[in-house]
Parts: structure tokens; C-alpha cells; sequence
């Protein structure tokens, strides 16, 4: 009980904090949960890549981290600690967002925030190029896939490219 | 009151959950889009696109975020507890079944599951740089904005500080380099998600 608790408050902490959408926390998760022992370096960059393959916000890999770190109640208790300041946030943005839409500062915020998520990205894709990537040849498949998403190919059919690719060239390897 | 149609709950669960059983790779907006506004007309498209870049200055995934808003709008606060269960069960059910998975019979280094989880890993590192390309003549519009990004970087990606010191810094900077231009209510930039 004692574990699933520090789970949720992990998770609660990470999740209130998650400016900038998606997985802009994703450089502090890592340490995180890597420093608490509740994954490796390698079960974390893995279940990030098992995020991509379900639907859903791509956050959802907190159910593996949930799941690794406490079982199943780990899993709930990641999963609410993550999903919830967002949430009630957006609840009860119902009732403020006239007096939101209108207020200066709320719009000084929103400007700000584009840059600043900008720059959070950039840490996710270098942390993640630090856990996930070894070697040059997956570099290059990177840019092929940014290229590849740029120039409007659905997305399901990059990861699940990369997925085929990354089997060959296993097999190639072995 | 808040305006606008109310949708009977056991409808709008049904319409949350379709769009959690497809949004894959990052496109749940443009989903809840397609599912609200254009195939039901449950919102226009202006009240639409206010409310989700208005969720933006929240925590957490802007899609589930957007979801628990307009579920909330559409049937009240029994509405916003069932949009977000509908975005969110498909996925982490499909991922529960994807860890048990993993951790049952193991992606052993060098074993082929691991090897096409590198080809994935690769790939999703690819979308969130094809989604910052994207975005970033835009965001990076001017000096100052430039500065934030850059700072941040500097101060999360490369010296590993703890987020809440980036954010106590960046933040109260950001709101007052845009501050002048806030004066105004035009002028608000929104780029569409991809999918």
C-alpha cells in the first residue's frame, strides 16, 4: 500500500507539472523513475515505444511505468496521479473561460507557453535519443521518419515501419 | 449556465470512447474534432477551437484535457468523468495487455522484440521532431520567443535542472516578454495537430 501510494504521488507530482501537452515531463519521468528503481533505462525507453502503438494521449506509458513499479494497483494509481490536476483543471475551466478567454495575463501565459513547450521537446527528443537510440543507423532512422511524418504519411504506418525495420535488422544481426 | 446543446450521457460516452479507439499517434484532437463538431454538430467550430487552445495553459496531455472540457460542456460534470474514461480505457487497456506482455516473457536485450521495439522507438523520436519542424516557424517567431525555447533547453535538456525550477523561471519571464502584445485579444496563432 505503502509503494502504490508513493506511486500516485509520484505521478501526481509529474502530472501537475506537465506543462507544454504530451510528454513534456518525459527528460524528468525518466530520472525519476529510473533514480526509484521502479524501471531500468532500457524498460523505460521500452515502454515509452509501446505508447506509440496504443490509441489515446501518448501518456499512457504510465501505465507500463505504473504496472513495473507496484502491479495493478500501480497501474490506477499512476494513472489518476498523471490524468488528474489536467483534468479537474479543465473541469472547472468550464465555468472560468469567459472571464479566462478575456484576462490579460491568461493570454501573456498562452504566447508563452508555445515557445516553452518548444524547448521542451527538445529535451524529450534528446533524452530519448540518450536512452533509446544506440547508433548511428537508428539516427538515420529517426530523421527518415521525421522526413516521412513531415511529408504527411499516417503516422500508424511510421511505427509500424519502424517496428518491421527494426525486426529486420535484428534478424540481420542474430 | 453554460451555453450550447446537452447530450444525453450514454451518446457522449459512446462518441469519447470512438475517438479513444482510433486517436492513434498524437491526432486526438483533430478526433474529437471529426466526432463533435463535424459528424454530430454538438459544438461549432469557433467554440470548438477556443475552448481546446484554452486547455492549453493546463497540465497534462492537451487531448485528455480537451476531452474532460468539452465532456463537461456536453453533460455536465457525470459528462466530463465519462469522455475522459472513454478517451482513456481503450488505450490503457490495450497497454495493460502490452506491459503484462513485456514483462511476462521479456524483451530480452538483443531478442527480436527488442529490436522492434528500437525500429518504434525510433519512429516516435521521428514524430515529435516532424511535429516541433512543424511547428516551429510559428513558435519561434521572434527573438524573445526564440530566447524562452533556447533557455529551456539549455536548463532542462542539457543541466538536467528539476522541472518545477525550469518552469519558475521560464513562466513568470515568458508572461512578461508577451505581456505587450496581450493587450490585445487578436492575433492568436493556433497550429492543428497532426492525424
Amino acid at each position: 500500500m505503502d509503494e502504490v501510494l508513493q506511486v500516485f504521488l509520484t505521478f501526481l507530482r509529474l502530472g501537475a507539472l506537465s506543462f507544454g501537452g504530451g510528454m513534456a515531463n518525459l527528460p524528468e519521468m525518466a530520472r525519476v523513475l529510473i533514480a526509484k528503481g521502479w524501471v531500468t533505462q532500457q524498460e523505460f525507453a521500452d515502454g515509452f515505444a509501446l505508447g506509440q502503438f496504443v490509441p489515446g494521449p501518448n501518456m499512457l506509458a504510465v501505465v507500463f511505468y505504473g504496472l513495473s513499479a507496484a502491479g495493478l494497483p500501480g497501474v490506477l494509481a499512476a494513472l489518476f496521479g498523471m490524468f488528474l490536476p489536467g483534468a479537474v483543471g479543465a473541469i472547472w475551466l468550464v465555468k472560468g473561460w469567459q472571464w479566462m478567454a478575456r484576462s490579460r495575463w491568461s493570454r501573456a501565459l498562452r504566447k508563452a507557453l508555445v515557445p516553452i513547450a518548444m524547448g521542451l521537446s527538445a529535451s524529450m527528443v534528446l533524452i530519448l535519443v540518450q536512452l533509446g537510440v544506440d547508433g548511428a543507423a537508428w539516427l538515420l532512422g529517426v530523421s527518415v521518419a521525421a522526413l516521412l511524418i513531415h511529408r504527411g504519411v499516417p503516422v500508424v504506418w511510421v511505427m509500424g515501419g519502424g517496428a518491421v525495420l527494426g525486426v529486420l535488422v535484428g534478424l540481420v544481426l542474430a | 449556465m453554460i451555453p450550447g446543446v446537452r447530450v444525453p450521457l450514454f451518446e457522449l460516452f459512446l462518441a469519447f470512447l470512438q475517438v479513444g479507439l482510433v486517436a492513434f499517434g498524437g491526432g486526438g484532437n483533430a478526433q474529437l474534432y471529426q466526432a463533435l463538431v463535424l459528424k454530430r454538430g454538438w459544438m461549432g467550430e469557433r467554440e470548438f477551437l477556443e475552448t481546446t487552445a484554452l486547455v492549453r495553459i493546463l497540465p497534462g496531455p492537451i487531448f485528455a484535457n480537451a476531452a474532460a472540457h468539452l465532456g463537461m460542456r456536453l453533460g455536465g460534470l457525470m459528462g466530463a468523468v465519462l469522455a475522459l474514461v472513454g478517451v482513456l480505457a481503450p488505450g490503457s487497456l490495450l497497454m495493460l495487455l502490452l506491459s503484462f506482455a513485456y514483462f511476462r516473457f521479456g524483451a530480452v536485450p538483443g531478442s527480436l522484440a527488442e529490436s522492434a521495439l528500437d525500429g518504434v522507438a525510433a519512429a516516435a523520436i521521428g514524430l515529435i521532431l516532424a511535429t516541433m519542424v512543424r511547428q516551429a516557424p510559428v513558435a519561434l517567431d521572434s527573438l524573445k520567443a526564440t530566447v524562452l525555447a533556447v533557455g529551456v533547453f539549455v536548463t532542462y535538456g542539457i543541466l538536467h535542472w528539476p522541472l518545477l525550477l525550469v518552469l519558475l523561471v521560464h513562466v513568470p519571464v515568458g508572461v512578461s516578454l508577451y505581456w505587450r502584445e496581450a493587450a490585445h485579444p487578436w492575433g492568436e496563432v493556433e497550429v492543428p495537430p497532426h492525424g
